[in-house]
């Protein structure tokens, strides 16, 4: 009997169709990758704005949930004035890091996390055929459809959050601040690294549901998985806490993708990098470039076990 | 990459086409279900054993069978949306589960059970996308909506979001946003399914004359005699995963009827109707017509008996209704397959 | 006559309640994998207060066997860690995912309908498929939840307290599982009146998450300038995460104790007689509609 990948051996036919001679023309067209993302976060916009009071519910539950993680850490400042000792992490500092955690959130948000809830979904139903059907690379389609908008808010108070406490910080005597024009580009890379591996890790875990079956928990356990990058690394740094530490920094780098370019902007030692910050700028670099490449692998995988559903 | 032409040769090639899946026998019961924590029974489902045939370009063809018969599957086959067991598949030149971008650029899948458009939007915005997806120049594309949305008379709901539109409409949207790159292969499952007789109507109208016009190679699968008697030429019966049949919508009726249907009206006196209603097979009777059933090969001799003992008016002799036959078609085919020509296998895996 | 009247709605029940548990038992993998999940939080808590913990306590306690020795709101490090642990339990009683959301679907697509026209009583399969649905996750979960404990027993400073608070700690625990249901069934069935409840249903959680101390200690609340710590009292809330932990721990004892559980005993009360009205003002609104 005939294996699958056999099938070369048939030989190739003619088509016999009366367009043939377009075909050559019509093989050569290339999508703009571009273009499809602007259409789907223009069409997402539509949707947005004939949903209207959903928008702006959808933005005030967002940002309420922010203020109550802001509230909670205003309530700890009242009883302590550092997390941790000696860690450098007081409270402005902590509150620039909360933003930069609002902002790689909200990124996420925005971008990738309907997008992820839906692919799982499209594998229970079955219409991930249709995205397959596409001329275009089916990880691009399926990680970008919609653009969640009413998500950016929480990018918009984390910027808000972090330049009030960053001239703070720079006001402030007693901290010995190393703000440069490099700090500001060098947050953004960092913010868009760790946007990166999240997003590779997102689009894994829901990969995951080809095989699992209902992945009733991706939502659940992408909230567990993102529990340990809300706070900073220094706070794992003993006992146990170093097999956490050692396995969220080296193995699923998941603490570099807040700590990095929280530090870049908060940490006293901001221009002048040591050692441990170069490695962990590096390691922030390699996981973003080296868990996408995973990602699409995994996802590749995926599709080669996905049976869609009925037949 | 595909040569171009060789010869003049099938645009659709199948052989040996094999595909099963695994599913989980749910068992009845509470400590059932606690044990399948532990252990879960699987079943084999043979969606489609060893199917091969050929489809030449610019045909019409219709896979019809039962539900569950593997007709589905195969279009998936087809599209590359599954990667069969084993056995091999080309579409012109293409096998379809490697999924080459110039290959999904030729070919369009519609299913009737669901859609690709985007439900809060206006069906413009997904067309839109799809010019982006697929690449097509701006002036060939809205050549193409327009004149396919003028053909399906839609031209008035492109503004209104999918949600809003009837069945019919969506349908018609549905079919308009797989059409707009201008597919050489067409697969349509069940694209009238549900759709009231005025809307199926409509589409069939449409498919019809887009074949004709462009000569694309259709395959579609449906329920609905209806579809298939206006369509296609060429008719493919598959039952529990593997063909029956295939042929003309009439070679079927000659094949699986050996019945023909005669009605007759009768001139005359009562009594001399009295003693037809003793034929056999009689369907109905209603003086002074009735109507019955008898062998193809008896035809000329039941009627010339007839004729020699009644005053007939009129005479209809007629194929039973496709509905009926095909019904025939399926029974016939599942008893086959139950006295073990293909030998069912319900393995258990663990 | 009667008896068998009451025979058959008994085996309907318990048919019901067959029915739900194998639902739920069909999604094994994520049952237990979101089971361990739950734990996770708690620990990046543990660590995060431990930090605070180490800030203000004498310098080098914190990583000593006992543990840093200062105090938050009268709570020591290990009270904290307790707590937060005790708080998991009242939410595995206390939290009904998909309840509210559930019965708005059912208003809203109509499938309301079917109790409209069967002889079964919408609140009391919810409350049946609740019961089975929680009692196949202590199932499953009391294993893990074992085990977690076992692990952080040194967090548990005063041990295993005394008959009578135990007794209150449970039946609280108990109470919190109908509290949490008929709270959230009413919320759900403004979905008559309000076929959009999704921000109501988040406006609940946010409020739950802060004023039930499920996010940290009630006694962190502020007293000035508003007097936050003195509001919730009067809340339901308090009731479905922070009570039973701090009866537990010894937070709340004596006649305050006992206080508290009659305080709950009547939200519950209130809460289910407010979910049968509403579902009978509603289902009157909804069919005089004509759905």
């Amino acid at each position: 009997m005939l294996k699958a990948h056999d099938a070369k051996q048939i030989p190739q036919k003619s088509t016999g169709l009366p367009h043939e001679a377009g075909i050559a023309e019509q093989v050569m067209r290339k999508p703009s990758y571009l273009n499809v993302f602007l259409t789907f976060a223009k069409n997402s916009m539509i949707r947005d704005m004939s949903f209207r009071m959903n928008f702006i519910l959808q933005c005030i539950s967002s940002l309420s949930w922010a203020a109550m993680n802001y509230g909670l850490f205003k309530i700890i400042y009242q009883f302590s004035d550092s997390i941790g000792r000696r860690t450098g992490w007081g409270e402005s500092e902590f509150f620039i890091f909360l933003g930069t955690i609002w902002i790689i959130n909200s990124l996420i948000q925005t971008f990738f996390m309907a997008n992820a809830t839906e692919f799982s979904e499209m594998i229970r139903t079955g219409n991930l055929d249709f995205a397959l059907l596409k001329p275009i690379d089916t990880q691009f389609l399926i990680s970008f459809p919609r653009v969640n908008w009413a998500q950016l808010a929480n990018a918009f108070l984390g910027l808000a959050v972090i330049i009030f406490y960053e001239n703070e910080l720079l006001h402030d005597p007693d901290k010995q601040m190393n703000f440069t024009i490099w700090s500001v580009p060098a947050f953004i890379f960092f913010v868009l690294c760790g946007t990166v591996v999240m997003y590779s890790v997102m689009i894994t875990l829901a990969a995951t549901s080809i095989w699992m079956g209902r992945n009733q928990n991706l939502h659940n356990f992408w909230f567990y998985i993102t529990n340990f990058y809300r706070y900073p690394m220094e706070i794992y740094e003993r006992g146990i806490g170093w097999a956490l530490w050692g396995t969220f920094t080296f193995v699923i780098p998941i603490l570099v993708v807040s700590n990095v370019p929280a530090r870049v902007l908060a940490q006293p030692m901001g221009g002048h990098w040591g050692i441990w910050d170069w490695t962990l700028a590096s390691i922030s670099v390699v996981a973003a470039a080296g868990s996408l490449v995973a990602s699409r692998w995994v996802f590749r995988m995926a599709l080669k076990s996905y049976r869609s559903a009925s037949s | 990459m595909p040569e171009s032409i060789i010869s003049q040769m099938s645009i659709i090639e199948i052989k040996n086409l094999t595909k099963s899946y695994r599913v989980y026998q749910k068992q009845e019961g509470m400590m059932a279900s606690i044990r399948g924590l532990f252990r879960r029974e699987y079943r084999e489902v043979h969606a489609v054993r060893d199917i091969s045939l050929n489809v030449e370009p610019g045909e019409f063809v219709a896979f019809l069978g039962p539900n569950g018969a593997g007709k589905t599957t195969t279009l998936k086959l087809l599209s590359g949306v599954i990667n069969p067991d084993s056995g091999a598949c080309q579409v012109m030149g293409y096998v379809p589960w490697e999924r080459e971008n110039e290959y999904r650029r030729r070919f369009a899948l519609v299913m009737g059970q669901k859609n690709q458009l985007w439900w809060d939007l206006p069906a413009a915005e997904s067309f839109r996308l799809n010019q982006h997806i697929y690449a097509v120049p701006v002036v060939d594309f809205n050549r193409t909506r327009d004149e396919l949305c003028d053909m399906l008379d839609v031209t008035h709901l492109l503004g209104q979001p999918v949600r809003e539109l009837s069945l019919g409409e969506r349908m018609k949207m549905e079919l308009i946003a797989a059409l707009l790159h201008s597919p050489d292969v067409l697969f349509l499952d069940e694209p009238t399914i549900g759709l009231d007789v005025v809307a199926q109507h409509k589409i069939q109208q449409f498919l019809k004359a887009y074949q004709e016009d462009r000569k694309s190679t259709i395959v579609l699968t449906s329920h609905y005699m209806k579809d298939i008697q206006a369509l296609c030429q060429r008719v493919i019966i598959i039952a529990q995963g593997a063909i029956y049949h295939d042929g003309s919508l009439d070679e079927i009726v000659d094949r699986f009827s050996g019945d023909k249907i005669v009605t007759l009206q009768i001139g005359g006196p009562d009594e001399a109707f009295e003693g037809l209603r003793a034929l056999p097979n009689v369907i109905e009777v209603e003086p002074p017509r009735i109507k019955f059933r008898v062998g193809r090969d008896d035809v000329a001799k039941t009627l010339s008996d007839i004729l020699s003992t009644h005053a007939v008016e009129d005479i209809v002799v007629e194929d039973p209704p496709l509905e009926e036959v095909i019904a025939k078609v399926f029974t016939d085919a599942q008893d086959a397959k139950s006295l073990g020509e293909f030998g069912t296998s319900a393995a258990e895996a663990r | 006559m009667y008896a068998s009247r009451w025979y058959d709605r008994a085996t309907m029940w318990w048919t019901f309640f067959q029915i739900s548990i194998n639902e739920r038992l069909v999604y094994r993998l994520d049952f237990v994998i979101g089971t361990l999940m739950r734990f996770l939080p708690t620990m990046t808590q543990i660590f995060l207060w431990w930090a605070i913990f180490d800030s203000i306590s004498t310098p080098g306690s914190a990583d000593s066997v006992a543990g840093p020795d200062g105090e938050i709101a009268g709570f020591s490090f290990g009270d904290m860690i307790a707590y937060y642990l005790l708080v998991i339990i009242s939410r595995a009683f206390s939290s009904m995912p998909g309840l509210t959301t559930g019965i708005a679907n059912q208003v809203r697509n109509g499938e309301v309908k079917k109790f409209l026209i069967q002889p079964v009583d919408m609140l009391g399969c919810l409350l049946v498929q609740r019961i089975a649905h929680k009692l196949v996750y202590y199932l499953i979960a009391s294993l893990p939840f074992a085990l977690v404990f076992w692990m952080a027993g040194s967090f548990f400073v005063n041990g295993w307290p005394p008959a009578d608070v135990t007794f209150v700690f449970v039946v609280s625990l108990l109470l919190s599982f109908l509290l949490g249901f008929y709270l959230e069934a009413c919320i759900g069935l403004i979905s008559f009146w309000f076929l959009e409840v999704t921000s109501l249903t988040f406006i609940y959680m946010l409020l739950t998450f802060l004023l039930s101390g499920h996010m940290f200690p009630l006694e962190l609340l502020p007293a000035r300038p508003i007097d936050l710590r003195g509001f919730v009292e009067f809340l339901p809330f308090q009731y479905l995460a922070y009570f039973p932990a701090a009866v537990f721990l010894g937070k709340v004892q004596g006649p305050g104790m006992w206080n508290g559980l009659a305080t709950e005993v009547i939200w519950v009360l209130t809460f289910m007689l407010l979910s049968r009205v509403l579902w009978k003002r509603g289902i009157k609104r909804y069919s005089g509609f004509g759905g």
